[in-house]
């Protein structure tokens, strides 16, 4: 796909005074600091698990030394009249913390220095949180892993940069910095976005300051095996197993009537439109299943699920997709709206039509790759995609060498999603290793 | 290594019970052994709370100092009338409104309105109270505050207890407008001793009926809704 070139100064010009940096939010990152609320921020967190025991000072010193390569991670979120945008933060921070049971707590924006990411390290854990609007799951492995590779660095173990480790001692390229979804916007036409009630998780809500976690570990060598049996990708299988726990899950309830189930997936579009920037680019997907056409096999499920991701996920959908999304920006009438009323619309919207879209989300950030030097040092990768907007359950998968973590982060007390999700794979011949936060676990 | 014997998956060895179905992990052949630490940790983490303490005290200050100044000012320099009441109440307002706000962000909604309520309730007073008599204070003042913040009370209400969709809160407000104009009317023709008839609030009380039977339409046909929302989405 050939990309129109960029025409906005991301960098300033050399000589220009620092004081006038500062960066428009990307087209996702407009909507997320809109639906902060005093018990919901849109954070995300990605945990690396190290084979020894982490050093606080030495990860501080890693992380002093790191975030200065990352510009759009170190800011600041202020308020326009029209847009809100980042600025640089040169206030203290952020400080690395022991980690907590409740991650991805609200982040205000004004609290931690204004920062807008955490670093937590328990025992042999670093765990990076941030806030979306800084930029998607592949902009703060980024992040992760540079600063995972500094921290090896300083424990004396040399790590030559490449993939997600970038040199420390370049300057940041002005790819890095751009948002991506305004140079791919580029379609004729503007599909309509699907807009129906699905089904809704039905549950206790947990009290603030509650996230419930449930982990699960597993071999990639043999979920690909069982997927294979299905004809279908690792990613596809999983989405198939986890519409097949909410239908599950709805069949179990008291209904007058069904309701079609469907799942939020981010797709990473650099995978398509070839970027390197480090703030969001991805666009959702959203595989169903109508319960009102029929009982559905598993098997058709899967089937279902395969053949929507072949349909959909290609160069020209997404591009239309994203030309959808850029339109609110583009449109000149939008744009003088004073942020407020932007706000008050954009939440309305989300709350009443976006959010009742999907039953759960689900994102897989795939096989990590890491520096071949730094293999031998790192156990496995965890991500979680936060705190859910409404009561729901949202999975998030990632894998590193043969270890696949799945891991489910909910805000409810049942975890009947979660049971359906991982008895399907126990019976798919599947081993299965659980951890949670959940009550019931020793301290 | 425990497995859970209705989910069949393996437990991590600090859980007690298996975390999707609840069952007790009973091991016999590990009761004894060592319990490795769980994978997170055991403290909770609380939100950084943003400080408004700064704003809550400008805000007093400037408020107070506008008050004390102009009170000041009215006793010692322009002391013909009791012109700084007014002022005093505006202040008086502005601190109640803006209290939920900048002080005490915890405040339910119905609490905040009654007091907004009782605010202006009292700077009219102390404007009746400058006047030559209180009586329109009493019969017209007082009453139009009362049903206009009732109204607002049990429009918030049933918008934070009642799920309602943007359609039933039109409906809502079309049926709160038409009966505080009627409401208003009557007061005024009762203050000017007037027979009590409906006017031009039967105006807005018939194109308010008219919206909302077309309202209940909407809501009532399923169809019709659909197409609404389908129309009307943004």
């Amino acid at each position: 796909m050939k990309a129109k070139p960029s025409n906005r100064q991301i960098n300033p010009p050399a000589g220009r005074n620092k004081k006038d940096i500062w960066y428009k939010l990307d087209l996702s990152a407009t909507v997320y600091p809109t639906l902060q609320r005093r018990d919901f921020s849109s954070v995300y967190r990605l945990s690396v698990t190290l084979k020894e025991e982490i050093d606080p000072s030495l990860l501080q010193q890693a992380l002093d030394r790191t975030l200065p390569r990352f510009p759009t991670y170190k800011v600041a979120i202020r308020k326009g009249l029209f847009w809100r945008y980042l600025e640089p933060n040169n206030r203290p921070g952020p400080f690395v913390q022991g980690d907590i049971k409740n991650p991805c707590m609200p982040m205000r924006f004004k609290a931690n220095n204004r920062y807008l990411i955490r670093i937590y390290y328990y025992g042999r854990r670093i765990s990076l949180e941030a806030h979306h609007c800084l930029g998607d799951g592949t902009g703060g492995m980024c992040l992760l892993q540079t600063l995972t590779a500094v921290y090896l660095g300083l424990r004396g173990h040399e790590i030559t940069p490449s993939g997600f480790v970038v040199k420390l001692d370049e300057t940041p390229d002005p790819e890095e910095l751009e948002d991506a979804y305004m140079r791919y916007a580029t379609a004729k036409v503007k599909p309509p976005r699907p807009a129906e009630k699905t089904y809704r998780i039905r549950g206790t809500k947990e009290p603030f300051y509650t996230l419930n976690i449930v982990d699960g570990v597993l071999s990639v060598k043999e979920v690909m095996a069982v997927a294979k049996r299905y004809g279908a990708t690792i990613t596809e299988y999983l989405n198939a197993v986890l519409l097949y726990a909410l239908l599950q899950k709805q069949k179990a309830e008291f209904h007058l009537k069904y309701k079609p189930v469907r799942i939020a997936m981010p797709v990473n579009l650099r995978r398509f439109f070839p970027s390197k920037t480090l703030r969001n680019f991805i666009t959702m997907v959203y595989p169903s299943i109508d319960p009102r056409l029929g009982d559905y096999s598993f098997e058709e499920i899967v089937t279902e699920v395969h053949n929507y991701m072949r349909y959909y996920i290609n160069v020209k959908f997404l591009c239309g997709d994203i030309t959808t999304n850029a339109a609110t920006k583009h449109n000149f009438l939008i744009r003088i709206v004073p942020l407020f009323l932007k706000d008050l619309v954009v939440r309305t919207f989300y709350t009443r039509v976006q959010d009742k879209n999907s039953s759960a989300g689900l994102t897989n950030m795939g096989a990590l790759q890491v520096p071949q030097d730094m293999k031998p040092f790192i156990d496995r990768f965890d991500i979680y995609m936060g705190q859910p907007f409404s009561s729901r359950t949202n999975c998030a998968i990632i894998s590193f060498e043969d270890i696949l973590t799945i891991n489910f982060a909910s805000s409810i007390v049942e975890a009947d999603v979660e049971r359906y999700f991982f008895r399907k794979l126990v019976q798919d011949g599947i081993h299965v290793k659980i951890e949670s936060n959940r009550e019931g676990s020793l301290p | 290594m425990s497995y859970c014997v209705n989910c069949g998956v393996e437990l991590e060895a600090s859980l007690r019970e298996c975390p999707l179905c609840h069952t007790p992990v009973i091991n016999l052949k590990e009761m004894g052994k060592e319990v490795p630490p769980s994978p997170y940790p055991e403290n909770r983490g609380q939100v950084e709370e943003v400080k408004r303490k700064d704003l809550g005290i400008l805000l007093s200050v400037v408020l107070t100092a506008t008050g004390g100044t102009c009170l000041l000012l009215n006793l010692l320099v322009f002391n013909r009338s009791l012109w700084s009441l007014l002022v005093i109440g505006i202040c008086i307002c502005l601190f109640v409104f803006t209290f939920p706000l900048v002080y005490y962000r915890k405040m339910p909604p119905s609490l905040s309105l009654l007091a907004d309520g009782a605010a202006v309730a009292v700077y009219l007073y102390m404007i009746a109270y400058l006047t030559p008599s209180t009586t329109w204070f009493w019969r017209l003042g007082l009453p139009i505050v009362a049903i206009f913040f009732l109204c607002v009370e049990i429009f918030v209400f049933l918008l934070r207890k009642i799920p309602l969709s943007m359609l039933s809160g039109a409906l809502c407000l079309f049926v709160e407008i038409p009966l505080f104009c009627a409401s208003l009317e009557l007061l005024i023709r009762h203050m000017l001793a007037r027979t009590l008839r409906l006017s031009w609030s039967a105006v807005v009380l018939t194109v308010c009926v008219i919206i909302d039977m077309a309202l209940v339409t909407i809501l009532v046909k399923k169809r019709l809704r659909n197409e609404v929302r389908r129309r009307l989405h943004f």
